[in-house]
């Protein structure tokens, strides 16, 4: 055993820190101090996918149509943008213990474009839903007059027969509510018989012939709930890209000062595996926010 | 003879520099990066929360000596018992014995200078700081009412209280344990000294493994759960709900999911220190070590699996109420294995009752009555008269206060000669071990029986036939309270007029026994290279008996 505080010809690595006797025995314990911080993070989404997975079992129609809004193009185009990204980390820490200091720097520029790429598709997608009073908080949305005389074909038919294509001016929204009005998914599962019991339960009233039907306002709850939790499930996947773009800005500082060789590489390497991770939370997230209704949309 | 040189002339240098002489300005304390201050910086901190719950819990008792709500009135009293709780859990019982005592004595154990992640370490000090500051800042606007468990809705619809403040400083200081924990696991795995298998291990150590994979693995879902409540308070999006489609019991399963194994990250340093006395204190060998290792583990995992018995009568199935009521029973296995193991090594061993060893008995008599009657409790069909009385009370409060309370005294009297260089008064030591255990039965014994006989918790008044033993309560509350506050005065004493105590006044083989009092900054002269297997009190140990005797024998 060395032992360094009494000796000070002792060559000493350039990244070594005090508390470790050599290099090998740095990099294995930041390589598992990482691992161990991405199973938190693991845990930490886990219990939104928990509720994910309770509410969906509960309300699945509600989900459905929930997914059916959003445009499972930008979602897409996402994925491939992150995946991409996900190639470029990876080429970057092959070029970092290569020594490659100008592929490093182009490389970690290509993933920051990458990422930032991926929030500024984020950011079309949230207005998109602000614009359309689809933010599940009320009073967060775009507050859209009620105009004085004019017909509002919402209010009159029944939320089934809601033409879900009219432009977003027909649903007045002075206070920036909730707003959704088309529960055909819901009628259709009513009609073929497959609502779950608590579905039975939560979406339906009695008419005035004592016979079961949609209730709009009902379902309406059990939509926002699916809105609510993509907000909070995209919104932290998208506050862990900013973090990771921040770690890119770091190693893009170093590696500019050809900090990182085959010697020493371990902060490429970590924020890599972080980098890898956030992908892999999308990768989770594409099917099941936007995918899982589009099932029903041709009543398939 | 400049510092490094003085650090290495052995015993007893006039000059020789330890981690607390090692700089003496503030600024060397709160930028530092040694584990032993950052730990002595948390005992300070984790005492002032442990006098402030205390307060909570004085002022529980004197209301509850007489049956009408008359020395504060109902609305106060629910503040009362949710800050004495929230106060207690997440800012004295979680950090206790893994931030002071494992933070200063795992690196030593294992032969190392320092913890893998020394400034992860002190970022986890000053997440703490954040977070029961912020949690001090709402007390003192106004306090929270919700219970420690934030039940929604009425958390998210209808207290009054801030719930918002107290969530975010709940919030944060999660991250500390999480961090804690985290460092603990990298450090274990790859900073063991040369020959320190894992099997040589001390099982304070072993049981700090396993108490970190439960932070680590069960934090960030209590820290999800409350971003939803909080998220839910705020925008009244209805995840939580009932009447708009939301799932109450939801909440009650993220929540538990974290805070039963909360309950694991409360107990298991506990049995990790008794593990440590027993077999010093006793001169002997532990028995059954790997049985004590893996049980550590085993709690841990099956911790994991038994939060739904928090939830018998709250509308969890039934069948999953019988499963969680099986598992519940499974897990009291590894806890009994631990209990025989310890009373196994006491058996013909040669067992000195100083005070650790004091607190250590303590513990087994105490913690086997809080271990059996958490069976009541997780039988399925006897929970359902017992849930919400005070039967629950006096349980957790036998396992935490009989429990991880007793363990936390018994290991820093028997550390502080390592911690300060100095010894504490044998005879008050003694005394406050005994006040504890008398003070403490008295207080919480009659609360079995008054919750058999229905008396709920969490009211400020009850039915004046219960009020006897409430009184028998509140006077060994008050017996419990002299024996917790004399540790202070006397701890406190010896740091200024106590006899230096020698590098191993108890000639216990551990590697924290084989440095000096109190260690250098970097834990060793020399870096220790291990031959011995753990708990060996012969020659085997590779200790110089002879020079120990004779150095116990110059400061004693």
């Amino acid at each position: 055993m060395s032992s360094h505080y009494s000796d000070k010809f002792v060559y000493h690595e350039p990244g070594l820190q005090h508390q470790f006797d050599d290099m090998g025995q740095q990099e294995e314990s930041v390589s598992i101090g990482m691992w161990f911080f991405l199973v938190q993070e693991i845990m930490f989404f886990g219990g939104l996918f928990t509720a994910y997975l309770v509410f969906r079992s509960k309300y699945p129609m509600a989900f459905a149509a929930g997914s059916n809004h959003l445009d499972a193009f930008w979602g897409g185009l996402n994925t491939l943008v992150l995946i991409v990204s996900s190639l470029t980390m990876a080429l970057t820490v092959y070029y970092a213990q290569k020594g490659n200091r100008n592929m490093q720097v182009i490389l970690i520029v290509l993933t920051m474009i990458f990422g930032a790429t991926f929030l500024g598709v984020k950011a079309i997608e949230y207005t998109d839903k602000y614009n359309h009073g689809l933010i599940p908080v009320a009073g967060l949305n775009k507050k859209v007059k009620a105009e004085a005389g004019a017909e509002h074909s919402a209010a009159e038919k029944p939320c089934w027969e809601v033409d879900h294509n009219a432009p977003p001016v027909e649903h007045p929204n002075p206070h920036g509510e909730f707003i959704w009005t088309d529960c055909s998914l819901a009628k259709m599962a009513l009609d073929e018989n497959i609502l779950t019991a608590s579905e039975k339960n939560q979406y339906l009233v009695r008419d005035e012939n004592n016979k079961p039907v949609i209730d709009a306002n009902k379902f309406r709850d059990k939509v926002r709930i699916f809105f609510f939790l993509y907000f909070v499930m995209t919104g932290l996947h998208a506050l862990h890209m900013i973090v990771g773009l921040g770690l890119m800005t770091w190693l893009l500082w170093s590696a500019f000062k050809y900090k990182y060789n085959g010697d020493y590489y371990m902060p490429v390497e970590m924020s890599g595996l972080y980098w890898h991770f956030v992908d892999i939370v999308w990768i989770f997230l594409f099917p099941l926010l936007y995918l899982l209704g589009r099932h029903f949309i041709h009543g398939g | 003879m400049n510092a490094q040189e003085a650090i290495s002339t052995g015993y007893g240098g006039a000059a020789k520099l330890n981690y607390l002489t090692n700089g003496t300005t503030l600024k060397s304390w709160l930028l530092t990066k040694d584990h032993k201050r950052i730990a002595i910086m948390y005992l300070v901190t984790v005492s002032a929360f442990f006098l402030m719950g205390g307060l909570y819990a004085a002022t529980i008792r004197l209301e509850l000596l007489t049956p009408a709500s008359d020395l504060v009135e109902s609305g106060t009293y629910n503040k009362v018992f949710t800050q004495h709780g929230i106060l207690m859990i997440f800012f004295f019982l979680i950090p206790s014995i893994p931030a002071i005592l494992g933070n200063f004595l795992i690196p030593i154990m294992i032969g190392a200078k320092d913890l893998a992640l020394p400034r992860v370490n002190l970022i986890s000090l000053y997440i703490y700081w954040l977070g029961g500051g912020l949690t001090l800042f709402a007390l003192m606007q106004g306090g929270v009412d919700t219970g420690w468990t934030f039940y929604a809705p009425y958390s998210t619809t209808f207290s009054n209280s801030f719930v918002m403040l107290v969530g975010l400083g709940i919030f944060i200081n999660g991250f500390s344990s999480i961090l804690t924990g985290l460092n603990f696991i990298v450090t274990i795995h790859t900073m063991r000294a040369p020959g320190m298998t894992w099997f040589r291990l001390p099982l304070f150590v072993w049981a700090h493994y396993a108490v970190s994979l439960v932070m680590v693995l069960g934090t960030p879902v209590v820290a999800i759960t409350i971003l939803l409540l909080a998220i839910e308070r705020v925008g009244h999006v209805g995840i939580f709900d009932p009447t708009i489609g939301g799932d109450p019991i939801l909440f009650q399963h993220l929540f538990w999911f974290y805070s039963h194994p909360a309950v694991y990250i409360m107990i298991l340093p506990g049995m990790g220190v008794i593990s440590e006395l027993i077999s010093n204190f006793s001169r002997k060998k532990i028995f059954g070590y790997e049985f004590i290792a893996f049980s550590s583990i085993a709690i841990a995992v099956f911790g994991f699996l038994v939060w739904g018995h928090h939830m018998f009568v709250s509308g969890q199935s039934i069948y999953a109420g019988m499963v969680f009521s099986f598992l519940t029973m499974v897990v009291a296995v590894p806890s009994a294995i631990k209990m025989f193991n310890w009373t196994a090594t006491m058996y013909k061993g040669s067992i000195s009752y100083d005070t650790p060893m004091l607190y250590a008995i303590g513990f087994m008599g105490l913690f086997l009555i809080g271990g059996l009657t958490g069976l009541f409790l997780g039988a399925i069909g006897l929970t359902v008269h017992l849930t919400d009385t005070y039967f629950v009370v006096a349980h957790f409060h036998y396992v935490m206060v009989g429990g991880q309370v007793i363990a936390y005294l018994g290991g820093i009297h028997y550390w502080w000669p390592k911690m300060t260089g100095k010894m504490y008064s044998e005879f008050w030591g003694k005394i406050s071990a005994m006040l504890v255990f008398v003070g403490f039965n008295l207080t919480f014994f009659p609360q079995f029986i008054l919750g058999y006989q229905g008396m709920p918790r969490r009211y400020a008044s009850y039915p004046e036939e219960f009020q006897v033993l409430n009184i028998f309560s509140t006077a060994g509350a008050s017996v419990l309270g002299i024996g917790l506050l004399m540790p202070a005065v006397y701890l406190m004493h010896s740091l200024f007029f106590g006899k230096a105590a020698g590098d191993n006044p108890y000639m216990h083989p551990g590697l924290e026994w084989r440095t000096s009092s109190p260690p250098p900054t970097e834990n060793f002269e020399v870096m220790p290279v291990v031959t011995w297997e753990a708990y060996e009190f012969g020659e085997e140990s590779g200790m110089d008996l002879e020079a120990a005797k004779q150095r116990e024998a110059v400061t004693a």
